[in-house]
């Protein structure tokens, strides 16, 4: 029991890690909370077993091509949805056009590809060992990214001009920063880390277009819980989700499970309601 | 299975030439068309039963149509496809009720949208017939006029509920539904009649269908001392994951349950072929094999079928057999009545024993559930050849 509550919470929670990941990415460049990192999660799934279940395609083909519809579908979130509110953005419209654009995207996934979950193809030919691949592959998938942003963040000077923006675009402009063009290029990743995300916990998920609203919603407590622009909180807000989901699942289960996750959630909130790992929000006055 | 747009394609063209065929008829009041008002979703998610029964129904209006329709009169079939959509179904009866004034109602084929549009039909006074399960479809106070040409959801998890309790002889059941409206209502309406039945139901429980791990619900029941698993849920992805989890924990009790057990989308789901054994979902005992053998009338049936070079590879049996079943039945109620609304119902009251392909169907004027509970049986899942399966084992032929 417990190796099964160790490997499938910390499977579950690194895909959960990286849906929050693919908020924070959205929302540093942007100010703006998009609701399109569940549906970026499912789509990762249904477009990865499209190329390669149903097309047959390599799979190193179609993880590539998996990456590229999700950079391009993050650069159409940033132009449909997101440009056209940020000069409201107090208004929080974002909220309704991000939202309606995933449900957009779902409900064409649902009439195109079907409303039952489909297989998911083994992506590696191995046999089944101790750790199964549909554990690890998402744990590596969370550590890579991570890694690979801490140093895009930290070495580059792209990811450096993506901080600034992050911590003050009207500065960020003013020193003569493309402040557009970073958020259509953050945009993008997070369409590929999003999609990413999907496409190796598909293997436990299964390609089912009903994974958005999952995703959406359990990809948020991670981001809510580790504070909102932070990475690293995202990563252990999300495993600890997982670990913690998975013995709720063993300990009580069934429907009750997910109130135990609300419970635990809400509490949190109720305690340090700028998250595990964020710093409390100052105001200039 | 998929829906191919050729399927959907053909299914409507061949509709539409019995439709000219039919209006080609002289427009003498005596020889007019027969008007069937005929609602299957042939698209949409429920489409796979729509299409299936769509294929019977046409195959049996052509055939009366060929042999001279029903005292010179033709059988016009009036399509309606309702995208298994509740709206379009409740459009589409109007439609045919009140613009092409049909003498029927045949459909529609699926519960939610026959729970919308059993009400306008009851109101405009036509006679309807449908193969939907839920109870509540059928009131011979409300409905005076609808009749039921398969069983109840109570019907279904009575059949299982039987081959549990009284043919595998098991005593100790885990009752597992996922959480929607389907699921949580058959579990509260079958856990008390196994009880009822002197099962012990050791677990039960409500589990979101998109819970990607069941293996702490299936230790559950396991510790619980479970010897057969009850799963009530119409999605594919929770069916396999039951199977799946089984399979994997090398546990080898039975999973008795609904139809979509045995579904083409819970076989593409399953991570070993195996992994499908001594799983059994409800059939019915007309369109089953026992001891490699179909029973006389379906033999026949599909023997008549395959020299017309019609094939089940992509359907099943008890679909096209339910379409063909509906049509005959129609048939041969204006045959003997007339097309009178008021006479069809009384002929339809005194309906006993009539033999279908599908099923052998009985109408009173208090009970208008015309389905035998003897009828409603297990089937081997993993047996399927030409569209029907093999009865599960412990029935006797």
């Amino acid at each position: 029991m417990f190796a099964s509550i160790v490997s499938y919470g910390l499977a579950v929670g690194a895909v959960y890690a990286l849906i929050g990941i693919t908020y924070n990415v959205m929302f540093s460049a942007s100010r703006v909370f998009s609701f399109t990192a569940g549906m970026l999660g499912m789509l990762g799934g249904v477009l990865g077993a499209l190329f390669i279940a149903r097309m047959g395609l390599p799979v190193i083909v179609g993880l590539i091509l998996v990456l590229v519809c999700g950079g391009v579908i993050g650069v159409v979130t940033e132009i449909v949805t997101v440009r056209p509110v940020l000069k409201s953005i107090e208004q929080h419209l974002y909220v309704l056009s991000t939202l309606a654009f995933a449900l957009m995207v779902q409900q064409l996934a649902a009439i195109e590809w079907g409303t039952e979950a489909q297989p998911f193809p083994r992506l590696i030919p191995i046999e089944q060992g101790w750790l199964d691949q549909q554990f690890w592959l998402p744990m590596l998938a969370c550590a890579c990214t991570i890694a690979g942003l801490e140093l895009l963040y930290r070495k580059t000077l792209i990811g450096r001009a993506f901080l600034a923006i992050a911590e003050d675009s009207y500065a960020a402009r003013a020193i003569g920063l493309p402040e557009t063009g970073l958020r259509l290029a953050s945009f993008a990743l997070a369409g590929m880390i999003g999609t990413l995300a999907g496409f190796t916990g598909a293997e436990m998920l299964l390609a089912y277009f009903g994974n958005q609203s999952i995703l959406n919603f359990y990809g948020f407590v991670p981001v809510a819980l580790g504070g909102m622009g932070s990475n690293r909180g995202a990563v252990v807000g999300g495993l600890a989700l997982g670990l913690f989901q998975q013995a709720a699942n063993f300990l009580v289960g069934g429907i009750f499970a997910a109130v135990a996750v609300f419970v635990v959630f809400i509490i949190v909130l109720l305690l340090r309601p700028e998250g595990l790992a964020g710093a409390a929000a100052t105001r200039r006055v | 299975m998929p829906i191919k747009r050729r399927q959907v394609l053909s299914g409507s063209a061949a509709g539409a030439v019995t439709l000219a065929s039919g209006l080609a008829s002289p427009a003498i009041a005596a020889n007019e068309p027969i008007k069937i008002g005929f609602m299957p979703a042939l698209t949409g998610p429920s489409s796979s039963t729509g299409v299936g029964i769509n294929r019977g129904t046409i195959l049996a209006v052509d055939e009366i149509n060929a042999a001279g329709g029903i005292d010179g009169r033709k059988i016009e079939l009036i399509v309606r496809d309702t995208q298994s959509d509740p709206t379009k179904a409740v459009n589409a009866v109007a439609e045919l009720m009140q613009r092409q004034k049909v003498n029927i109602i045949w459909g529609p084929l699926n519960s939610g949208e026959a729970l919308a549009a059993t009400p306008l039909v009851a109101r405009d006074k036509v006679p309807m017939i449908h193969p939907c399960w839920v109870d509540e479809l059928i009131d011979v106070k409300k409905y005076p006029m609808s009749f039921r040409i398969a069983p109840t959801n109570t019907q279904v998890g009575g059949g299982a509920n039987y081959y549990v309790v009284d043919v595998l002889k098991l005593k100790k059941v885990a009752v597992i539904s996922d959480t929607t409206g389907y699921g949580t209502a058959s579990v509260n309406t079958y856990v008390p009649m196994l009880k009822a039945k002197g099962a012990e139901v050791v677990y039960t429980n409500h589990v979101d269908a998109a819970n990607p791990d069941l293996k702490p619900e299936l230790l559950r029941m396991q510790s619980a001392g479970a010897q057969v698993i009850m799963p009530w849920s119409v999605n594919a992805g929770f069916l396999s994951r039951i199977c799946n989890t089984r399979g994997a924990m090398g546990w080898d009790v039975p999973i008795v349950g609904q139809t979509t057990l045995g579904s083409g989308q819970t076989k593409a789901l399953l991570e070993k072929p195996e992994y499908w054994n001594k799983v059994y979902s409800n059939n019915f005992r007309q369109v089953c094999y026992a001891d490699g053998k179909l029973p006389p009338r379906a033999q026949e049936y599909v023997e008549r079928l395959k020299k017309a070079k019609i094939e089940f590879g992509d359907t099943l049996l008890w679909w096209v057999a339910l379409g063909w079943d509906g049509a005959k039945m129609m048939a041969d109620t204006f045959k003997t009545a007339g097309t009178k609304a008021d006479d069809v119902v009384a002929y339809m009251n005194k309906v006993k024993g009539w033999p279908g392909v599908y099923g052998t169907v009985t109408w009173t004027p208090e009970q208008h559930n015309g389905f035998p509970d003897s009828e409603v049986v297990m089937c081997e899942v993993n047996s399927l050849k030409d569209g029907a399966f093999n009865l599960a084992p412990g029935y006797s032929a």
